[in-house]
């Protein structure tokens, strides 16, 4: 059925004589449960569809790109589009362009077929494994959640002769928990994608949570210090690293004259390997091609401090004349963005138990309000939603409210512990680390 | 989705609805239709997309819980009422209104419609150039245009017969720069629900203005880290108002008994002069419109009135639930997310205070200037709120410019603490705001300028 639907806006655009164009399908199938406590409160069962055409006008050394995105496939609609999108080809000057040719795409796997064949019933059986799991849990109680299971099948085809499609499931899972003692309240809310069934673990996922929750009760603002020691898990440090060390390798940000990176500069701690890998089993952005249909591969971007390689997408390669590195998003608008696919930080050689007892004074940051640092300085200052306080090797008090601040970019040159325990966090794989001369202010 | 006139929708939508009777239970359908040019300019990237009307159906019903299915296809409708049940006896699980019909546009002063895409591409390139070109140290710069028209058609089985569009123009011009080392940025945004208008305050002035303010951020120095007396500029206001008691007051928090709020209504929650209001009912701010996403009128909710907390913010159900008005807050971001009850244009009215005034009166403080992002903190209490400059304040003075600004803290201590609010009338600002992070739908916030005696701020 939906190669149908390809080749009736092939047929659309080759009826306008197009040298050079490209159809990207997306249907997508969500099914969620939303919770109320711990009750079911909304179920939902969504379809969605839509397609982004792209064509191109050449002009001598540049190219004018067309995006077009839409999801009716009336045949007059369908020319309506087209053309809006050749006008569009016509009005834009980008830098020169062509799409991908065909190319050896990887096997992999990126979707679980237990989970397509009955998405329903697999959910619903998530969705009671943990119910059950938050009902064991003492002294907390849910307040809200959200699980979701997402099976997107993604379509491309351009006038190069490629033609991909994958198919990709994963989930996200939204939940709270509360803690209540003496008028005092508390909670743990969790936000996150997770791409593999197997990654929920809701026995120790949903213990932590409980455990954090009921911490927190007796936490307090941290001591301030403007020469902190800080330990991040690596979902704080996915939001951390991927904005900012993700946004200074890039193809684009060399090109736009942002990049604070030069090849075979000493970049961060040479404890520190980095690599960009679109083909990592369990990484959310996991698929055998990118968002314009080049294969996603493994590239090593930092290797023991030292700047390797830059990530491209097809743009930035043709610019600066070198090959795609894979890494090349689709963006919900349906153009192409150079951005990074999975990031992986190689792990260290202690264990997590032991960095936290290397450090006299310190804190160890669970959850931050919101990181968001700013991409392009790499400053960030955050809230502490949930952390402890570190005094002679041991957690000491629970820690809430105070913010650390700091630079990422210099942040990065600190490093002075990796854990060997990794975990993955949406398109991150990471270790636990720790840093020096951070900034904790109360 | 191919396209159809509205008769065409409402009388299919009407056909199925007839299948869902009010006194067994409640039934919805919404169409969602949004077309949008965006234009995006940078030194090496010139970017047009064009969303050329992508359409979705959703409709939901109450049975006890809520059971919601989409389509994407018009063909397809009828099956709507296979995947929805039909019950007996659960129509007063939910407060029924009265049905209205309505079908307005809000017309733009210049409709981007009618602007050839040659022309709207000119004027980027324009601001692009004059920008790139006012200062060596200008080393690159991003110009944003954005036009969006949203038309949702709204039908339930209370009557209901609504259709509305709703346009949006958002304009963000950022010039990047850069000295040895140092890269920095300050930013000028405007937004509203108007049209192509939104260019013409844009001048040579205003952009050698806009450019001046980046080149001021290379001396920006670090802020100080620690309890200050501060100023918030009228965006940081907005978004002190939004995370403050805009999250707080969600009133699915409430039944959740997850807002820190929930025992604080008709209590002092903020100091005498703090009033904040929540409207989608204002002209111009991009959260506004006439009815919401469940057919609920546009309304004012005033949510904390002299310090004192007065109301939550409400959807059908948690105004079912809590035996209250809704004001049209029930929201999703588009036909495949859920409705939530939600801020729309959240605000402090206007005090009796001049800025200069405010200034005088501090030693030693900082002013925040452009809010950047902030978050909620519905159970905790708290609330995040960056900026992405600001000033030292120095015996009664503005001085040094100083880098992004982080200001956080309890809400219940730090609202409190609000001694003065200038009288400058209110200034709204617009954005997206999502559901802890996901549902982002566009809403507005503003104020005047705002004195806390004294909060936590720090590098940002």
């Amino acid at each position: 059925m939906i190669y149908e639907e390809i080749d009736l806006i092939e047929k659309s655009l080759k009826a306008k004589n197009l040298e050079e164009y490209e159809i990207y399908l997306v249907k997508k199938e969500i099914y969620e449960t939303m919770f109320l406590k711990s009750e079911p409160e909304i179920e939902r069962e969504i379809e969605d569809f839509e397609y982004f055409i792209r064509t191109l006008t050449q002009k001598g050394d540049k190219t004018g790109i067309g995006v077009l995105k839409g999801n009716s496939l009336d045949l007059k609609d369908l020319e309506k589009n087209i053309d809006t999108c050749i006008l569009i080809s016509k009005s834009n000057l980008s830098s020169i362009y062509h799409f991908p040719e065909e190319k050896s795409i990887p096997k992999i796997t990126t979707a679980d077929n237990v989970l397509i064949k009955d998405p329903i019933g697999s959910k619903n059986d998530l969705c009671e494994e943990l119910i059950s799991e938050v009902k064991e849990q003492r002294e907390v109680v849910p307040t809200f959640g959200r699980l979701r299971l997402h099976i997107k099948n993604n379509y491309l085809r351009n006038s190069n002769g490629v033609n991909l499609n994958s198919t990709k499931t994963f989930f996200y899972l939204e939940f709270s928990l509360k803690a209540q003692e003496q008028g005092k309240l508390s909670e743990y809310w969790n936000v996150e994608y997770i791409n593999e069934k197997e990654h929920f673990d809701f026995k120790n996922r949903v213990a932590n949570w409980a455990k954090l929750a009921r911490d927190t009760l007796k936490a307090e603002p941290p001591i301030p210090n403007n020469d902190a020691i800080v330990i991040f898990p690596p979902n704080v440090l996915r939001e951390a690293i991927i904005p900012v060390i993700g946004f200074h390798t890039l193809g684009q940000a060399f090109s736009e004259k942002l990049s604070a990176y030069n090849i075979n500069d000493e970049v961060v701690s040479e404890e520190i390997t980095i690599i960009d890998d679109g083909l990592l089993k369990g990484g959310l952005s996991s698929n055998p091609w990118d968002g314009e249909g080049n294969p996603h591969q493994k590239t090593e971007v930092i290797k023991k401090g030292i700047f390797q390689n830059r990530l491209f997408d097809q743009k930035y390669a043709l610019l600066e004349e070198k090959e795609s590195t894979g890494n090349g998003i689709r963006g919900v608008s349906g153009s192409v963005i150079n951005g990074v696919s999975n990031f992986q930080i190689l792990p260290g050689i202690v264990s997590l138990s032991d960095m936290i007892s290397d450090i006299k004074e310190g804190y160890y940051i669970e959850k931050f309000s919101w990181l968001n640092p700013e991409m392009l300085s790499g400053f960030f200052g955050a809230e502490i939603r949930h952390g402890y306080y570190i005094k002679d090797g041991e957690f000491q008090n629970p820690l809430k409210l105070g913010n650390v601040s700091g630079n990422i970019l210099e942040m990065m040159k600190n490093c002075i512990a990796i854990s060997k325990e990794v975990e993955f966090s949406e398109n991150a794989c990471f270790p636990y680390m720790a840093f020096s001369n951070l900034n904790v202010s109360s | 989705m191919s396209e159809k006139s509205f008769d065409d929708i409402f009388s299919a939508f009407e056909e199925i609805s007839n299948n869902y009777k009010r006194e067994n239970q409640y039934f919805d359908i919404l169409y969602d239709s949004e077309s949008s040019v965006i234009i995006t300019k940078t030194r090496t990237s010139e970017n047009i997309i064009a969303n050329a009307k992508k359409t979705g159906i959703v409709a939901r019903t109450f049975t006890g819980t809520w059971k919601e299915t989409t389509t994407t296809d018009f063909a397809d409708i009828k099956k709507i009422t296979k995947k929805l049940p039909k019950v007996s006896n659960m129509g007063k699980d939910l407060i029924e209104f009265e049905g209205w019909s309505l079908n307005k546009e809000i017309k733009p002063k210049i409709n981007p419609l009618g602007v050839p895409i040659d022309e709207k591409v000119q004027k980027i390139r324009d601001i692009y150039d004059y920008a790139s070109k006012f200062d060596e140290r200008i080393i690159n710069a991003q110009v944003r245009y954005m036009e969006r028209f949203t038309e949702r058609i709204f039908f339930n089985n209370e009557g209901c017969q609504l259709r509305q569009v709703i346009p949006r123009s958002i304009l963000y011009i950022i010039p990047i720069a850069k000295e040895g080392s140092i890269a920095d940025y300050d930013y000028y945004v405007d937004s509203g629900e108007i049209g192509f208008e939104i260019f013409d305050k844009i001048n040579n002035k205003k952009l050698d203005e806009i450019c001046q303010k980046s080149l001021d951020m290379l001396k920006a120095e670090l802020p100080p880290s620690g309890k200050y007396p501060v100023i918030l500029d009228p965006s940081m206001t907005g978004v002190v108002a939004h995370e403050s008691f805009g999250h707080g007051l969600e009133a699915d928090q409430v039944i959740r008994e997850r807002s820190y709020l929930k025992h604080h209504l008709n209590k002092k929650v903020a100091s005498d002069i703090c009033t904040i209001c929540d409207s989608p009912a204002i002209e111009h701010p991009v959260g506004s419109y006439f009815f919401d996403d469940e057919g609920i009128k546009a309304g004012k909710n005033v949510l904390v009135e002299n310090g004192v907390l007065k109301n939550f913010i409400y959807d059908r159900r948690t105004a079912s639930i809590l035996n209250a008005t809704p004001q049209g807050n029930g929201r999703r971001e588009s036909f495949a997310h859920p409705i939530h009850p939600r801020m729309t244009n959240t605000y402090f009215e206007p005090g009796d205070y001049t800025l200069d005034e405010m200034i005088k009166e501090i030693k030693y403080g900082v002013l925040l200037i452009h809010s950047y992002f902030g978050m909620e903190d519905p159970l905790g209490g708290a609330m995040q709120n960056t900026a992405k400059k600001g000033y030292l304040i120095e015996n009664g003075e503005k001085t040094k410019v100083l880098k992004a600004v982080t200001l956080s803290g309890r809400v219940l201590e730090v609202l409190p603490k609000i001694d003065a609010i200038s009288n400058d009338p209110t200034k709204f600002g617009g954005g997206t705001c999502g559901k802890g992070s996901e549902d982002h739908i566009p809403v507005g916030d503003g104020g005047s300028y705002t004195r806390i005696k004294e909060a936590l701020v720090s590098p940002g």
